[in-house]
């Protein structure tokens, strides 16, 4: 059975994806149609970011799947050359 | 499609001539420029059909949105997954119990264990 490490792992993952979902849903959807002088843009940054910080983290996303495949594979060919 | 494939095959009855049936792969191609060109016609206004600037602003980075939807998504089913994970007893059980069942079985037939 799940632990409750487990579950409380697995339920902040939830949780956490929700909120990510819920402020970049009202980040890009809902903030065009607020006016540019409400309050609700001081929680937010400017717009371009909503664009760049996800391309940033894809950048990395990649750069460490990549780096894991190598090293996988690196790992995985040495004892063929022993043999 | 199945009635045209045996029609058009008549002309060569050696070679089944090529139905026209939408792979999945076409499917999905389909789907994806249809998409593509309506975000494409409403973010670049490619039809000058005037629209507000806002729809545009909101439109542009839809690609991305539905991208970091997805994740999110495959965020919240892992989690889901670790924490609902759960033990099988009865299918560990009903192993167990065939294990027995083939030593038994073996031991019958002579194999020494």
């Amino acid at each position: 059975m799940a632990t409750g490490v487990d579950q409380a792992v697995g339920m902040s993952l939830v949780v956490f994806s929700l909120l990510l979902f819920t402020y970049y849903s009202v980040w890009v959807i809902i903030l065009p149609f607020v006016d540019s002088d409400h309050i609700l843009h001081m929680y937010f940054l400017p717009r371009e970011y909503s664009v760049i910080l996800p391309g940033i983290a894809a950048v990395i996303l990649l750069l460490c799947i990549g780096a894991f495949t190598a090293v996988i594979m690196w790992k995985n060919r040495k004892p063929k050359k022993v043999d | 499609m199945l009635l045209s494939s045996s029609l058009f095959s008549g002309f060569s009855p050696e070679i089944p001539a090529p139905a026209f049936i939408m792979t999945k792969l076409l499917e999905w191609l389909f789907g994806v420029s249809v998409v593509g060109a309506a975000w494409a016609l409403v973010s670049f206004d490619l039809l000058d059909l005037s629209l507000p600037q806002t729809y545009r602003e909101v439109a542009w980075p839809m690609p991305l949105y539905l991208l970091v939807s997805f994740g999110c998504y495959s965020l919240a089913t892992v989690g889901y997954r670790v924490a609902t994970f759960n033990d099988c007893d009865e299918a560990s059980n009903e192993l167990q119990e065939q294990i027995k069942e083939a030593k038994e079985d073996l031991r019958k037939k002579g194999l020494k264990m």
